[in-house]
């Protein structure tokens, strides 16, 4: 039971947490790709991007499993991308705003010596503001990833098999009561690992990320190193 | 045929259920909050772990659960009915969903209204302490001056919640995801319907946030009520 809930139900593998994993990984890191964009976007044209900031609000008011469900029905999206494409798109969401809020606040003062120091502007937002902006919304992305690895479970409704859907076919066809809670329970105590894990291994590898980001931009940026 | 009443009685259902839920959801966080600040250590890591739990686990997860346990061992009950479209042999499961959305959010409410009162800061808070008022009024004084604080958060939170009542379609109880659903599969007409529910949800949404903007700014502690007040017109 263990093994089926953390790989998939045999023949239809891989399943379980380790799906639940890759589309959670897969799905955060194409939504945080196209949040950076949205921000870059919006900060640098405020104006004309408030009609996609409106789309985006409206967008943060429909529920996942609205989304999965409509592009479950995309016809040429197999299942599996239909999934994975409603996960990207609510993540972009809600990763979207934050990273426009937080580079929005970016300070004025560094933002004038980057142009003092004769920075090109490419430059300035990739290895400034960019940095400085994942830096400091760090906790609210892991907040918002928690999220998202927990609602990788709304995946139920298409019937791919990820830790929700292995964790509901076991228990539906559990021979008695104390199958059924062992098979729930166990789900449980993954999910939660690995929620758990996400808190405390996502910073330290960010901050091991980080130190090398600042090591290689000292030998060329000392302003990258002061601001970051 | 396509039948509006049955998106109407989707509605109903998800308001019901997301309103009884929420206000479960909300009491338990104040509970989970309390003891969580507790000074007897036992019951503040026993709140704390409750907290991280229901945090760590999926709603989805609690509503099957939820479902499947009272599918299996729950054959008649005296619960009032109260959720439109259920029929009156699932209303128990029913209750049972909305006990699971409602422990879906607690933990993430209780942590909101831990963290607006720590917010305060312990100079106001030690200021409260000194006042020499009962612990009624003393909880009543220092939930007036954290409810601005933690009414934007919790808004944000019962959208989520909101958008967590459609996981009841996994189970024959009705409401709006359901209805969208059975609609698009009677009809054909997947892209009308699931557009729909998106501007319906979008809609509920878009209300919820300005129930919480509008109670915000009537709830406000008198103190910033006053300070704005004070402001000029144009700042």
């Amino acid at each position: 039971m263990v093994l089926n809930l953390l790989v998939g139900l045999p023949g239809d593998r891989p399943g379980g947490l380790l799906l639940s994993l890759i589309y959670f990984f897969a799905s955060g890191a194409a939504a945080l790709a196209l949040g950076c964009a949205y921000a870059v976007l919006c900060v640098a044209f405020p104006r004309t991007s408030l009609p996609l900031q409106a789309a985006t609000a409206l967008l943060r008011g429909v529920p996942l499993i609205l989304l999965v469900f409509l592009f479950a029905h995309v016809p040429w999206f197999v299942v599996g991308l239909a999934g994975l494409v409603a996960l990207t798109v609510y993540s972009f969401g809600h990763v979207s705003e934050v990273l426009r809020s937080f580079l929005a606040a970016y300070p004025t003062a560094a933002a004038e010596q980057a142009r003092l120091m004769g920075m090109s502007s490419v430059r300035d937002w990739l290895q400034l503001r960019m940095p400085w902006t994942l830096w400091r919304s760090w906790t609210a992305l892991i907040t918002h990833w928690v999220s998202l690895l927990k609602d990788t479970g709304a995946l139920v409704i298409l019937g791919i098999g990820e830790l929700t859907t292995t964790a509901k076919v076991l228990s539906e066809v559990a021979a008695n009561f104390e199958q059924w809670a062992t098979t729930l329970v166990t789900a449980a105590c993954l999910y939660l690992g690995a929620t758990l894990a996400l808190i405390q291994f996502v910073p330290f590898v960010a901050g091991k990320l980080f130190r090398i980001l600042q090591q290689g931009q000292s030998t060329s940026s000392k302003a990258a190193e002061r601001y970051a | 045929m396509v039948s509006g009443a049955e998106l109407w009685v989707g509605i109903a259902g998800s308001l019901v259920l997301w309103v009884l839920s929420g206000t479960v959801a909300i009491l338990l966080a104040l509970i989970l909050a309390a003891g969580s600040l507790s000074p007897n250590r036992p019951v503040r890591l026993l709140a704390r772990a409750s907290v991280n739990l229901t945090r760590g686990i999926p709603t989805s997860l609690f509503v099957i659960a939820a479902g499947v346990a009272t599918m299996h061992l729950v054959s008649a009950s005296d619960l009032p009915i109260v959720f439109p479209g259920t029929t009156a042999a699932f209303q128990p499961l029913a209750w049972a969903i909305m006990l699971a959305l409602a422990l879906g959010s607690a933990g993430h409410l209780a942590e909101i209204f831990r963290a607006a009162r720590a917010a305060l800061g312990s100079p106001r808070l030690e200021q409260a302490a000194v006042m020499g008022l009962s612990p009624m009024r003393h909880a009543v004084l220092i939930a007036r001056e954290c409810i601005a604080i933690a009414l934007p958060p919790t808004g944000a939170r019962l959208i989520h919640h909101l958008h967590n009542t459609a996981f009841a379609a996994l189970f024959p109880v009705a409401e709006l995801f359901g209805a969208i659903e059975g609609q698009a599969s009677t009809t054909f007409r997947v892209f009308h319907f699931a557009l729909l529910g998106c501007a319906i949800y979008a809609v509920l949404s878009g209300l919820t946030w300005l129930l919480f903007r509008l109670l915000e700014a009537a709830l406000a502690p008198p103190v910033a009520q006053q300070a704005r007040a004070r402001l000029p017109a144009w700042s």
